[in-house]
């Protein structure tokens, strides 16, 4: 019965643990631009947890509990019927034009990424501009050890970078990117 | 005579695993300044100190390697690759051994605290994390964080003693000085209180969004919320919460200097420690770090006053 017992021991290591199993490695990633509009602009314009429109890979927000903590969203993704990435708020301060919020629930095929978590933060420059900086912390989309390519370390911080350049390089264009 | 009778001072140094850089970070807690920079390959997360060993030992998850260093130099003494997800480490001063718990195969590995051999196994629930070991000697215990459980074993036999179910995801670990253990439960966003002997749950405290590691020092605990930023404070005597402190962002390992003058814990995203003063409550400082800084496990060491550990060699030919 030996081999048997080694060949089901085999498979076993070969699902995945359980669901809130991460991977070793924490990630984090910080995108920022500055912009000519003053912080009050811009944090009028994405300050909204209940409102990413001003993201264009973003087709539709829904949600409840407004800016509150633990409001929820659902971000559907591109088109009607899209993909669909759920959120909730943790954090939400008008004085500091800041938010952070975390996917309860999204698609690893959408977003490779567990455990995530980000801050949307609109900060005043010298010149009377707006610096807005995206952060984000995650682990990679598998769970386990020795993760196939598209779910790797690399393959969540690819994934990560291309959404927060995505808005803010939309943001850049709205508010007159400055450098 | 009088010139003889100096105050018997120590200073405290933090070894910082920086995930993220792939190093250690040795702070001076005295002068508040980063001491040595020393690589570390494979993105270390665990990390022990011993003085009995006068050794500090990392764990890099990336690599699968733990590796001993000695604390004064910083010299790596030992290494040795491990099979499966290594991430927490604890040392049995007495027992002469290592442990290192295994992330992916609900196991701690049990090493030789010299030499890294792996002398055998212990069972543990999935998803193992971060590990303690009794001042006394007498006991391990890991959080086994994906069974919602602590399992304890008998020291030095390594005999399982009991596993007490928890708060939901338990990941950091530490004992009180009056010899309870805390653990730190991420999912249910509290801290469950066990009496080693008796393993059972004897208190539950609700903390900050969260919690990762805890530490003591004046009668009261002192707990990392990682998404809140914050360190919650409760009392030993109670258990009731009574303060939050705001830190960094992403605080994570925590630890306390031998003369509980000082608590330190990193911030893993904004690669800093922060320095409370746990007689005020307040945060009184902020050291810079690698990136990425985890700390997971028991990071200062104490030395002589004036001596500086880990000074990099004069580079003379």
């Amino acid at each position: 019965m030996r081999p048997l017992r080694f060949i089901l021991l085999a498979i076993l290591c070969l699902i995945p643990a359980t669901v809130s199993a991460h991977g070793p490695t924490r990630q984090k990633i910080t995108l920022s631009t500055e912009v000519a509009a003053p912080p009050d602009e811009v944090w009028a314009a994405i300050g909204n947890f209940q409102d990413m429109s001003w993201h264009p890979a973003v087709f539709s927000t829904t949600g409840e509990g407004g800016n509150e903590i633990d409001a929820t969203r659902v971000l559907t993704l591109g088109e009607e019927g899209g993909p669909t990435i759920s959120e909730v708020l943790y954090k939400y301060s008008d004085e500091k034009r800041s938010y952070s919020y975390r996917i309860t629930a999204v698609e690893v095929s959408v977003l490779p990424v567990t455990n995530y978590s980000s801050h949307l933060t609109v900060k005043p420059t010298d010149s009377g501009g707006s610096l807005i900086e995206w952060r984000g912390a995650f682990y990679r989309g598998y769970p386990n050890n020795d993760p196939p390519e598209n779910l790797n370390d690399e393959a969540a911080i690819a994934a990560v970078t291309g959404v927060y350049k995505a808005g803010l390089d939309a943001l850049g264009s709205r508010f007159e990117k400055t450098q | 005579m009088l010139l003889a009778a100096a105050p018997a001072a120590a200073g405290s140094f933090a070894y910082v695993t920086n995930q993220s850089s792939s190093d250690v970070s040795v702070l001076d807690i005295d002068s508040r300044r980063e001491v040595r920079r020393l690589p570390v390959d494979g993105n270390p997360a665990g990390i022990a100190v011993s003085p009995a060993f006068d050794a500090f030992y990392t764990v890099s998850p990336e690599t699968k390697t733990v590796r001993r260093f000695s604390l004064a130099s910083c010299a790596l003494l030992a290494e040795a690759r491990l099979p499966g997800g290594p991430l927490g480490v604890a040392t049995a001063p007495r027992a002469g051994l290592v442990f290192v718990s295994d992330w992916y195969n609900a196991r701690v590995f049990v090493l030789d605290a010299q030499d890294l051999s792996r002398i055998g196994e212990l069972e543990t629930g999935s998803a193992p994390a971060g590990l303690v070991v009794a001042a006394d000697g007498s006991w391990l215990a890991s959080a086994d964080r994906d069974s919602n459980q602590v399992s304890i074993f008998e020291l030095p036999a390594g005999t399982l003693r009991a596993r007490v179910t928890v708060g939901e995801r338990p990941f950091g670990i530490a004992e009180d000085p009056q010899g309870r253990i805390h653990a730190a439960n991420v999912g249910s966003n509290d801290i469950s209180i066990i009496d080693p002997l008796t393993a059972t749950v004897t208190a539950t405290v609700p903390v900050g969004e969260r919690p990762y590691g805890i530490a003591f020092a004046g009668g009261q605990a002192f707990a990392t919320d990682q998404y809140a930023d914050t360190v919650s404070v409760y009392r030993l005597s109670d258990f009731n919460r009574t303060e939050t402190l705001e830190v960094g962002e992403a605080p994570e390992g925590i630890d306390v200097t031998p003369d509980g003058s000082m608590i330190v814990l990193a911030n893993w995203f904004s690669n800093t420690v922060s320095l409370i003063d746990p007689a005020s409550l307040d945060v009184v400082g902020e050291i810079g770090t690698g990136d990425g800084p985890r700390a997971v496990g028991r990071f200062i060491h104490e030395f002589p006053k004036g001596d500086v550990p880990c000074q990099e060699a004069p580079s003379s030919q």
